[in-house]
C-alpha cells in the first residue's frame, strides 16, 4: 500500500511538473441542440394549417463509410453498415433532418397511440433519429441473439447505460421530464452502433424521410420560426426561417443544407 | 399557564432541532469558504478550479479525473441513475481510486476538511440542489455468503448477462469489445482486469462489486444491471425455467399458449412497476410487493455474480518480489521443464510490480499493465524463466504511432548488468537501461514471438543490438489477455558482453513492458527499477555425511571418556 502510494504521488508530481493547459474536448459540449419553448401548452387545434417541404444537400456527396465491425461478425457482419451521418438519396434528398417550430407556445397534444420504438437488428439501431415526446416510454428492441447495451449520454436528463441481454427482445426505458437533444445513443458493446434520440416538450417536430420530406402538421395558424437539426450540417439556430401559417392553408419550405 | 405554553413551544422546537440535526449528521455541511480553499489547494490541480476535470495535470491523466458538473460518479453506493450519497463521495476522497491517479486523504486532509471539500464538489452540480429526495440506495440485504455452488452459478451469469463481452473469458478485461470502449467524454477508457482487485476503482469487498454491477459505472461504458436487464424479469426461478422450456418448444398447445402468456403478462406487469419506481411514482402495496418479487430473484444472481467475480482475484496484492520473496531459481536435475509443463506450477511466482516511465520524454503516466510475473528453474547448465503478464490487447505491430510513425507493438524486455556488482555496496548500473555501466538484455516483441534479441544498452536511448546472438531458446502464447513467454538459455555463454550466471550469486534484474495498444513505444513504457534473483544454491550432499560422523564421533568420544573416567573411579575404589 505504502509503495502503491509513493507511486501514485510520484506520478502525481510529475504530472504537476510536465503541468501544461489541458484543452478540453470541445464535442458534446458545444453541439448544436434543438431549441425548445419555455412553455408548452396542449389545446385542441381546428382548421389548423401544414407545413411541409423537402430537405436536400448541397455540395459533393462523400461516400458512405462502411463501418468496421469487430465483433459478432456471424450477426453484425452478415450484411454491410454504413455510417449514417449523412444518408443522401436520389436528387441529393437529406434523409435523418429533424424540422420543427421552435417558438410555438400552444396546440395539439401528442399521438400517444403509436407506439416507440428503436430497434436493435444485425447490430445497428434504427430508426437512427427518434423523436421522443417527454413522458413517454420508448421500447428498445433486441432482434439480435447478442447482448447490447443501451447508452443514452443526456446530460440535462440523468444519462442511461443499461445492458440489454440477447434473451430481452423488448426493453422499454423510463420517460423523461426535460426537454433535451438530440442526444447521442450507443452500444458500447458494438462501438460502431450509433442513433439520436430528441426529448420534445410538444409535437410539432418531424424527421425527415429517404426524400428528404417533411411534414407539421395540425398547426395553429400564426407566424412562426422553422427549424432543422441534422447530424452532420448542424442547425439553423442563428438564422431560423420565418413562415405564418394561416388557417387550414399550407405552407411548403424547402432546405439546402451543407456539411458544418 | 402562558409560561407554560410558551416551555413547551421551546422544547418543541428544541426537539424539532434535535431531530434536524440527526437527521443532517449524515450528510455534509453546507459549502462553505473554507471547502473551496481546501478543494483549491488539493484537488484543482487536477479537478480544475470550477470542477470540470480539467486541472493543470489533467492532461496526462488516464483515467482523467472526473468532471464535476456532470453529477456523473462512478463508485456510487445508489442505484443506476441516482446521485451518490454524501458518505460516497466522502468515502472516495478517504480512500482514493487504486489504479488511477486518485490518491487517498485520510492522512492529509482532516475529516472535517473531507466533508468540507464534499459540500464543495456538490456545488459543481446543480441536480444536488434540485434534487428534494435523498438517492436511492441498494439494499445489501440478504447478501448471499461465498461458496463454490454460488460461484459456479455466477459464472454462468457472467456469460449470459454479457460481462464477458468486455471482461473476457476469465475476466482480464480482454473481451472483444475493450478496444473501442469510450467514456462520457469521449477518451479511451479500458475494462477492469477482474483478476486485480487491487486495481478496482471503488474496493474489491463482495458488497463494491455487487453495487458496481447493480448500479453501473456512471460515465463509462459499464452499464447498470437494472432488474429487467436480467432474463424472465418478474418470474420466479421456477417460473423462468418454465418458460424457457415453452419457449424452447417448436410446438406449443393451446394450455401451453395460454401459460407462456400469463407468464409474459407478469413480467410485463413487473417491468412497468419498476418504470414506475423509476420514474419516481408511487408504488401502492401490491406494486411494491411486485417489484420487491421480482427483485428478489435478481439480487440473489447479482450476489451469485459478485462471488464469482470476487473468486477471480487474489484477496491481496501478492508481496513484491523483494525480501523474503526474492525470485529464486529452483535447481533440478536432468532436463528444464518447457513453457507448458505441469510442473511450472509447482513454483511461488516472483512479483515485480510496474510503473510508468515518467523520467525521459515520451512518458507513459497511464500504464495498463499492472505487473510482471516470473518463475525460474535451473540445471548444471542452463536456466530457464517464466514470465507471464496480463495485456489486454494482442499487438503484434500492426498498428503505427502517429508520433512518430514507428509500429506499435507488445514487448517485453528483461535486464541484467553486465557485469554482477560485487558485494552489496557496489554500484549497479543505472536502471533505465544502464549508463556508465553497461546493461545486459533480452529483448522480445510480439511480432516475432518465437525469438527474443540480446542487447547491450547504456542507456535508454543507446541500446544496441549484440553483434553476437547467443543460443536462446524460446516460447510464447497469448491467451485470454495474458501473455506467457519462456526462456532457456546456458548458464554461461562465450560473449563477454552476456551476463554470466552461477549458483549463489545474487544478480539484479529488472523489467520493461510495452503494451502497444496504449501507445508504449521506445521511452514510453512501463518498467522496474533493479530487483535481484539467484540460483537457489543446492544444499550440498555432505551434508547427509558429515553431520551424522561428527555426531557419531562426538558420541564415541563421550563413551570412551566416559569408560576412562569409570575405570579410574574402580582402580581409586581397589586402591584405597
Amino acid at each position: 500500500m505504502k509503495t502503491y502510494l509513493l507511486a501514485s504521488l510520484t506520478v502525481f508530481l510529475a504530472c504537476c511538473y510536465v503541468g501544461g493547459a489541458f484543452a478540453a474536448d470541445s464535442g458534446s459540449g458545444e453541439m448544436e441542440m434543438l431549441v425548445f419553448p419555455k412553455a408548452y401548452k396542449a389545446k385542441a387545434v381546428n382548421n389548423g394549417g401544414t407545413i411541409s417541404g423537402v430537405v436536400t444537400f448541397e455540395g459533393d456527396v462523400p461516400e458512405m463509410k462502411v463501418l468496421e465491425i469487430t465483433k459478432d461478425q456471424a450477426i453484425c457482419g452478415a450484411t454491410d453498415k454504413y455510417d449514417e451521418s449523412l444518408v443522401v438519396g436520389e436528387g441529393n434528398a437529406l434523409k435523418n433532418t429533424i424540422v420543427y417550430l421552435i417558438d410555438i407556445s400552444a396546440g395539439k397534444d401528442f399521438d400517444k397511440s403509436t407506439k416507440l420504438e428503436i430497434d436493435q437488428k444485425d447490430c445497428k439501431f434504427s430508426p437512427h433519429v427518434q423523436i421522443v415526446p417527454l413522458g413517454v416510454r420508448v421500447t428498445m428492441l433486441n432482434n439480435d441473439r447478442v447482448n447490447h447495451n443501451v447508452h443514452i449520454f443526456s446530460s440535462i436528463n440523468t444519462p442511461v447505460n443499461k445492458q440489454q441481454t440477447k434473451n430481452r427482445k423488448k426493453m422499454p426505458l423510463k420517460a423523461v421530464k426535460k426537454a433535451e437533444g438530440p442526444v447521442s445513443v450507443k452500444c458500447d458493446i458494438h462501438g460502431w452502433m450509433s442513433a439520436w434520440i430528441a426529448y420534445v416538450p410538444h409535437p410539432y417536430f418531424a424527421v425527415t424521410n429517404e426524400k428528404g420530406e417533411f411534414t407539421l402538421e395540425d398547426v395553429p395558424a400564426g407566424d412562426y420560426k422553422l427549424g432543422y437539426w441534422h447530424e452532420a450540417c448542424g442547425t439553423n439556430n442563428k438564422a431560423p426561417v420565418a413562415v405564418t401559417v394561416a388557417a387550414g392553408g399550407t405552407v411548403t419550405q424547402d432546405f439546402t443544407l451543407k456539411l458544418k | 399557564m402562558k409560561n407554560r405554553n410558551v416551555v413547551s413551544l421551546l422544547m418543541l422546537v428544541f426537539g424539532i432541532l434535535c431531530v434536524l440535526t440527526l437527521a443532517h449528521a449524515q450528510n455534509a455541511p453546507e459549502a462553505s469558504e473554507k471547502g473551496k480553499e481546501v478543494y483549491e489547494n488539493s484537488c484543482a490541480h487536477c479537478h480544475g478550479t470550477e470542477g470540470r476535470g480539467d486541472g493543470s495535470a489533467a492532461e496526462n491523466l488516464l483515467p482523467k479525473p472526473r468532471d464535476f458538473t456532470r453529477g456523473l460518479y462512478k463508485i456510487r453506493s445508489t442505484e443506476s441513475g441516482q446521485l451518490p450519497t454524501d458518505q460516497d463521495l466522502f468515502d472516495i476522497i478517504t480512500e482514493g481510486m487504486p489504479g488511477s491517479s486518485m490518491p487517498g486523504w485520510e492522512t492529509s486532509l482532516s475529516a472535517d476538511d473531507r466533508w468540507e471539500v464534499v459540500a464543495y464538489i456538490k456545488t459543481f452540480y446543480d441536480g444536488f440542489k434540485e434534487s428534494e429526495t435523498s438517492p436511492r440506495v441498494i439494499s445489501l440485504e440478504d447478501k448471499i455468503p461465498y461458496s463454490e455452488e454460488s460461484v459456479e452459478i455466477g459464472k454462468g451469469l457472467y456469460v449470459d448477462l454479457g460481462c464477458v463481452e468486455c471482461h473476457g473469458n476469465v475476466g482480464r478485461g480482454d473481451g472483444t469489445s475493450a478496444p473501442t470502449l469510450t467514456d462520457e467524454w469521449g477518451f479511451q477508457t479500458w475494462p477492469a482486469n477482474l483478476t486485480q482487485g487491487w486495481n478496482y476503482r471503488g474496493g474489491a469487498d463482495t458488497e463494491d462489486i455487487f453495487k458496481r454491477f447493480i448500479g453501473g459505472l456512471a460515465g463509462s461504458p459499464m452499464p447498470a444491471f437494472e432488474g429487467d436487464s436480467f432474463l424472465h424479469f418478474g418470474l420466479t426461478a421456477e417460473e423462468s425455467t418454465r418458460l424457457s422450456e415453452l419457449e424452447n418448444k417448436d410446438e406449443m398447445t393451446a394450455a401451453e399458449e395460454e401459460a407462456s402468456e400469463q407468464f409474459y403478462e407478469k413480467m410485463d406487469a413487473a417491468v412497468d412497476v419498476a418504470l414506475n419506481r423509476a420514474e419516481g411514482m408511487e408504488l401502492s402495496a401490491a406494486e411494491q410487493q411486485t417489484y420487491n418479487n421480482a427483485m428478489k430473484v435478481v439480487y440473489e444472481k447479482s450476489w451469485h455474480l459478485a462471488n464469482y467475480v470476487k473468486s477471480l482475484s487474489p484477496e491481496k496484492r501478492p508481496e513484491s518480489a523483494i525480501g523474503n520473496n526474492v525470485l529464486r531459481s529452483q535447481y533440478v536435475q536432468g532436463a528444464l521443464p518447457a513453457m507448458d509443463d505441469a510442473a511450472w506450477e509447482t513454483l511461488q511466482s516472483g512479483y515485480f510490480p510496474l510503473v510508468g516511465q515518467i523520467v525521459i520524454e515520451p512518458r507513459q503516466f497511464n500504464p495498463t499493465i499492472d505487473s510482471v510475473n516470473v518463475k525460474s528453474f535451473y540445471n548444471d547448465k542452463e536456466t530457464a524463466f517464466l514470465f507471464t503478464w496480463d495485456d489486454r490487447t494482442n499487438t503484434v505491430g500492426d498498428e503505427t504511432d502517429e508520433a512518430t510513425g514507428k509500429t506499435l507493438e507488445d514487448a517485453l524486455a528483461i535486464q541484467f548488468p553486465v557485469k554482477v556488482p560485487q558485494g552489496p555496496t557496489a554500484p549497479k548500473p543505472y536502471f533505465l537501461w544502464g549508463g556508465r555501466l553497461p546493461v545486459y538484455l533480452w529483448h522480445w516483441k510480439a511480432s516475432a514471438p518465437e525469438q527474443v534479441t540480446e542487447l547491450t544498452a547504456k542507456g535508454i536511448n543507446n541500446a544496441e543490438v549484440q553483434e553476437a546472438q547467443g543460443e536462446l531458446h524460446v516460447q510464447s502464447a497469448y491467451t485470454n489477455g495474458q501473455y506467457k513467454l519462456w526462456v532457456k538459455r546456458s548458464l554461461k555463454t562465450d560473449d563477454k558482453k552476456d551476463l554470466q550466471l552461477e549458483p549463489g550469486v545474487f544478480v539484479p534484474i529488472a523489467f520493461s513492458a510495452w503494451d502497444g495498444a496504449n501507445g508504449d513505444i521506445d521511452t514510453k513504457r512501463v518498467m522496474t527499477s533493479w530487483y535481484t534473483f539467484v540460483l537457489e544454491p543446492v544444499p550440498s550432499s555432505r551434508r547427509f555425511v558429515y553431520p551424522p560422523l561428527i555426531a557419531i564421533l562426538s558420541l564415541g568420544l563421550l563413551f570412551g571418556l566416559r569408560a576412562v573416567v569409570q575405570r579410574r573411579n574402580s582402580e581409586e575404589v581397589k586402591n584405597m
